[in-house]
């Protein structure tokens, strides 16, 4: 908690909070990087299950960078929301349950592109199982990401 | 007061408690639930119609869009879920939304999305079939997608700002008398 306090009096963390623009240019970056990040992975995670079969397998690698830039937005954004509310995120328990749902995802995801994408087909049935399992998990971080706004015990450590 | 000649905020609101739409809202779980379908809604609407777009505007190559346009029923599912939590939403506290400077941007952008996507089903959806995977798309069909990638992500900015933008503090009506 003291190291939360210490936190929160820092010049970033005011910032993030007393700025009128700050925040919602945060939320803004933090909503593109999602939706960027948990796109790919639904089209990733639906081409390996067998939707647009058509469409070359190993090209769908051409969507890694579009993840990549949807992740770098989010990680950023998202360190500079955590820097403004520290306690409201790291005492909430939903919290870490996103970060298990996204991390989860993006190795499910790392191995479907060695695995399956590097490969071509035929996609073997691991490689459905994960592709299931990732677009599950890509959910499940949303949801529990929107969460976060209704479950938190304490705004700040002074609350 | 100002009257609005087009929408009744309070008709709105006894239809939503009519419905039951405003006691699901205002239930423990029912606004998280709605903005959990909204959010997943965009994400599939990103997944698939967004994806297509950067393989229709270049950066993304090697895909037949034939092929990968399969991926557009579960944009439309997606535009499904958002569309109806939105309403319920709205409906919910429609004084916040309909006069919200956020939310009408939100809208107008959402029209240039519908609007850019009919265009391009009419003009040029025929010809982007007929392209192989290696071949780069038209100019005309460029544009159709960079305009849609454009106004989606505009739609999700503007739809995060609304809560800064809440009636009373703001209230734009340029339609009212």
């Amino acid at each position: 908690m003291a190291a939360l306090a210490w936190i929160e009096q820092t010049r970033l963390s005011l910032f993030v909070r007393e700025d009128f623009y700050a925040y919602f240019v945060l939320l803004i970056f933090h909503a593109w990087g999602m939706a960027l990040l948990v796109g790919g992975g639904v089209a990733v995670s639906l081409r390996v299950l067998g939707i647009a079969s058509g469409a070359r397998l190993e090209r769908f690698r051409g969507f890694l960078p579009a993840m990549w830039l949807g992740a770098g937005l989010a990680v950023v954004s998202g360190l500079g929301l955590l820097a403004g509310y520290p306690a409201k995120a790291l005492t909430n328990w939903v919290f870490a349950l996103k970060f298990a749902c996204l991390i989860g995802a993006a190795v499910l995801v790392a191995r479907i592109a060695r695995e399956v994408l590097a490969r071509g087909e035929p996609v073997p049935p691991r490689g459905r199982l994960m592709a299931a399992a990732a677009l599950a998990l890509w959910l499940g971080g949303v949801a529990c990401g929107k969460l976060l706004l209704y479950t938190n015990s304490i705004l700040l450590t002074t609350d | 007061m100002v009257q609005d000649p087009i929408f009744d905020p309070v008709a709105i609101l006894v239809w939503g408690i009519d419905a039951g739409v405003f006691d699901f809202m205002n239930s423990r779980w029912g606004w998280p639930i709605a903005e959990i379908v909204h959010f997943t809604g965009i994400c599939l609407l990103i997944g698939a119609v967004g994806m297509f777009d950067l393989r229709m505007v270049g950066l993304v190559r090697g895909l037949s869009l034939k092929a990968l346009h399969r991926l557009v029923p579960f944009g439309v599912l997606g535009f499904g879920l958002s569309a109806a939590s939105g309403l319920m939403f709205v409906v919910a506290a429609p004084d916040q939304y309909l006069y919200n400077p956020a939310w009408q941007v939100k809208m107008a952008l959402l029209a240039v999305a519908g609007l850019n996507m009919a265009l391009f089903y009419l003009v040029a959806s025929r010809r982007v079939a007929l392209l192989g995977p290696d071949d780069s798309p038209p100019v005309a069909a460029r544009l159709f997608a960079a305009v849609s990638l454009a106004s989606w992500f505009g739609v999700i900015a503007a739809g995060r700002v609304i809560t800064a933008f809440r009636p009373p503090s703001w209230f734009w009506c340029a339609w009212c008398a």
